[in-house]
């Protein structure tokens, strides 16, 4: 049998057991761990354990970024700090409709933007920005898509933008120069995005949102809520400026210590293995996501189905790929979530890098449109999230319409950063 | 807990259990995977490379350094091997050198494992069989396949960004690991930063007159098949490819680019007298569109995906259902590696380079690899490991 | 081994200890596998086997 024909068999078993284990409404990290197992048996590797576990272990340092990180978001919230920023912010600028929607764009960018993943914006971030998207007069449907969209602009933001990462890594590109690439679109999809969905309404009711918020515990304080912002960015500032005489860090690490300042300077005792007991348990479905899809994509590379893939993507013509992108990309990422970008983000870089293109604002430019997959099914996980989080009663699909046009914008925005990325390469710096 | 769900743990644990067990053997074992080097007749002394660096003495890249001194002075001569072992013709080829090179003139100095570290790991998600067999007239020899990165058992963790030492340049974090980003090396770095720190510490206190870093590169990377020189080493280069072009085989030159910081071809030709290169040869096993990932495609270089990849205009250098065989590409370096030493003599006869017992590009194809490999077993005393 | 790859190993067996924990509370087979395949990777650094 010719190699075209076995990979072929190997992709279409693992098309099919992932379908099959999508039919007895098992997760999608089921499905992408039977999918591999699948593939390999039929491609007569038995069950590679050696590969499984190099797969799995392909994502350890990002989920490490997640876990610590998180944990310092929810350390974060659960000391008060949360609600005390959205108060301040609202008790401040309840007048300026305008300012208000800014401030609470950046606020929801920010939280996912540093750890890469939207649903920590959602979860840490969400729910009290929803209560002043309500008290603004803006319908759930319409708050929850506002939130939605901008979780997942802020998973792609800077400076952790998994999508972008996890491509570069696969293509041995530096994951350098994206900072700009990826804030500017971010930042006006987030803009645009909250001024669509929440211009309209009544002007806020203060005292209505104030009762609802939680209220932070006497003591808390802008010091002691910017105190590990600022230990965080000093790690990554000395870093930086004195790399040859500055012990490495990490990441997790910085968020491991912002983590502990926070816990340190809480005006209230926090039970930090509660608290971190919990941030993985609301973890899991993501540090699964990750751990599955690397071992997915292992098990591809194991038996050529990647490499099939790869020939199949590059070997379009560029205008059918330029075309599809809006498709392709939130497609994939409902099937394999940030599986997606190293199985069909690779190829397409390699295409582009081929055809000319700027990789760099090629692959942020796709970065912005991937997260619109997460409101689709099967998986759908955010969507579904931020629905509950918001409280919106209605149908997902009045959900979805709401989020129809932001999303549209994104796509547009991104397909062209793609197509015009030799001419967008300054924005690297490089 | 009910006993249904003691029952579903003790079952889901186990498998656990099993699978950690498994794969930590396979990782053990491979890590820990014994490569011997039967000493040439030309091997005068090996020595640990911390004989240079103190500090890097019992890490996991205080590697062998093979001398193989002339009968009588010379030029010296480089060869690394192993800078990034997931490009196996490079370190075969320093094999063949410490087991068969005999130096008339002038000195070689031989580098196996120029990163020992990532020797002893293999690419997450890049599914690289664990080792790989080559047969030998004896039977056969089993090497460490490896990766391109110092293994993170040995160096952990990565930066958020990393900056090259000493230009300041920016690079992607995991390349901290990478040892061909690092050079020249930083005496109080991470290990691989210390790793070409030593190295250049030798290269200076041995008076290195050319270094030779040996590499492969997928067919999809626009350097490949190649001389890439410092521009100390340009006539030469060039007249090394124009040579091997018209008898042998073709290959190009390439300028290092006075930019691109922390590659051997610029740092060492910068911080050293030595005239820095770097050789290429196509290794079909690292294209992304490859198909089936194994042994055989690991030494065959035959890829039907590849061939179609070059079937649409996808590569820089040809391929075609006889693929890149090991015998190739290890011959490619090895004619490369004397042609330099033949040039290097025509311009400098006041201080000459000339070595014996090495193939040539056609004597390995028609013999094998292995045939250059020799009987650990018949080799008591003669014996060092990688 | 330096002191941050100490802390390193520290917090890798910290998080490994969370997810032993959560895998022992859990009730849901498909969560106990999730926490399993997750938990392997950390146990592989752990024991410094990849």
């Amino acid at each position: 049998m010719n190699m075209f024909a076995s990979a072929g068999i190997v992709l279409a078993t693992m098309v099919a057991v992932y379908v099959l284990i999508r039919v007895i409404r098992l997760s999608t990290e089921l499905a992408m761990f039977g999918a591999a197992v699948g593939g390999a048996l039929v491609a007569g590797f038995g069950f590679p354990s050696r590969h499984i576990a190099e797969g799995a272990a392909t994502y350890l340092d990002i989920n490490l970024i997640f876990v610590t990180a998180t944990l310092f978001m929810n350390l974060l919230k659960e000391s008060g700090g949360v609600a005390f920023v959205v108060r301040s912010i609202l008790r401040r600028f309840h007048h300026n409709r305008a300012l208000l929607l800014v401030l609470l764009t950046v606020l929801l960018l920010v939280p996912g933007a540093l750890t890469g993943a939207g649903s920590v914006t959602v979860l840490v971030t969400g729910a009290l920005v929803a209560v002043v998207l309500n008290a603004m007069g803006i319908p759930k449907h319409r708050a929850a898509a506002l939130i939605f969209i901008n979780a997942g602009l802020s998973a792609a933001a800077p400076p952790v933008s998994l999508w972008a990462m996890m491509t570069a890594a696969g293509v041995n590109m530096p994951y350098v120069g994206f900072f700009w690439p990826l804030m500017l679109p971010c930042l006006a999809g987030g803009l645009f995005t909250s001024f669509y969905l929440g211009w309209k309404g009544e002007n806020a009711n203060v005292m209505k949102a104030l009762e609802e918020l939680p209220v932070p515990p006497a003591g808390m304080s802008w010091w002691r809520v910017l105190l590990p912002f600022v230990v965080f960015g000093g790690f990554v500032f000395m870093g930086r400026q004195w790399p040859f005489s500055t012990p490495i860090v990490g990441l997790p690490l910085m968020f491991a210590a912002a983590a502990v300042i926070s816990f340190l300077v809480s005006p209230v005792r926090l039970q930090v293995f509660r608290i971190a007991r919990e941030t993985v348990d609301q973890l899991l479905p993501l540090l699964a996501t990750l751990t599955c899809a690397g071992i997915l994509v292992e098990v591809m590379t194991l038996t050529g189905a990647r490499g099939l893939l790869s020939l199949a993507v590059v070997t379009l013509p560029i205008w059918v790929v330029y075309a599809s992108l809006f498709l392709v990309l939130p497609a994939s990422e409902a099937v394999l979530m940030w599986g997606a970008a190293p199985v069909i983000g690779v190829p397409l870089v390699l295409l582009f890098n081929n055809r000319g293109l700027d990789p760099i604002i090629a692959l942020a430019g796709m970065s912005i449109i991937w997260p619109l997959g997460d409101a689709l099914p099967p998986t759908a996980i955010i969507g579904r999230l931020t629905v509950d989080v918001v409280g919106h009663k209605g149908t997902y699909g009045q959900f979805l319409r709401a989020c129809l046009v932001p999303a549209l914008f994104i796509i547009v925005v991104g397909t062209l950063m793609v197509v015009y990325s030799k001419k967008l390469g300054f924005l690297t710096g490089l | 807990m009910s006993g249904r769900l003691l029952a579903q743990k003790f079952v889901v644990i186990s498998l656990g259990i099993a699978l950690l067990a498994t794969s930590g053997a396979s990782f053990y074992k491979s890590r820990r995977l014994k490569e011997p080097v039967v000493l040439g007749p030309g091997v005068t002394t090996v020595r640990p490379l911390s004989t240079w660096f103190a500090p890097l003495r019992g890490t996991a890249n205080d590697c062998n350094v093979y001398f193989l001194d002339g009968r009588t002075p010379g030029a010296t001569m480089l060869v690394l091997g192993g800078s990034h072992p997931e490009e196996p013709a490079g370190r075969l080829v320093t094999w063949i050198l410490a087991e068969n090179a005999i130096v008339q003139k002038g000195r070689l100095i031989v580098v196996l494992s120029t990163n020992r570290s990532a020797t002893t790991v293999t690419r997450l998600g890049g599914a690289y069989p664990p080792d790989f067999s080559i047969p030998t007239d004896f039977g056969s020899r089993t090497f460490r396949m490896g990766d391109r990165f110092t293994n993170p058992l040995d160096q952990w963790p990565d930066p958020e960004v990393y900056f090259h030492y000493p230009s300041g340049q920016q690079l992607a974090y995991v390349d901290i690991r990478n040892v061909n980003r690092v050079w020249p090396g930083r005496a109080n770095g991470t290990l691989t930063e210390q790793t070409a720190y030593a190295l250049m510490e030798m290269i200076k206190r041995e008076k290195v007159d050319i270094e030779l870093d040996l590499h492969e590169a997928e067919l999809q990377y626009p350097v490949i098949s190649t001389i890439v020189t410092h521009q100390r080493g340009q006539d030469m280069a060039t007249l090394v490819s124009m040579t091997l072009t018209d008898s042998e085989f073709k290959i190009g030159t390439e300028f290092s680019p006075r930019t691109l910081h922390g590659l051997s071809h610029r740092e060492i030709g910068d911080f050293s007298p030595a005239v820095s290169l770097l050789a290429e040869t196509p290794e079909p096993f690292l294209d992304a569109t490859r198909g089936i990932t194994s042994r055989e495609q690991l030494l065959t270089g035959r890829d039907e995906f590849v061939v179609k990849a070059g079937q649409h205009g996808l590569l820089f250098e040809k391929i075609d259902e006889k693929g890149w065989p090991i015998a190739v590409r290890v011959g490619r370096h090895t004619s490369t590696l004397l042609q330099i030493a033949e040039t290097w003599g025509e311009d400098h006869p006041d201080k000459l380079l000339v070595i014996s017992g090495v193939p040539r590009y056609k004597e390995v194809i028609a013999n094998g690899v292995g045939h250059y490999l020799h009987d650990p077993a018949k080799a008591a005393g003669r014996v060092v490991y990688e | 081994m330096s002191v941050v790859t100490l802390l390193y190993y520290a917090l890798v067996a910290f998080i490994s200890a969370l997810l032993v924990v959560n895998l022992l509370k859990s009730r849901k087979w498909e969560r106990d596998v999730l926490y399993v395949l997750v938990l392997l990777p950390f146990l592989l650094r752990l024991l410094r086997l990849k």
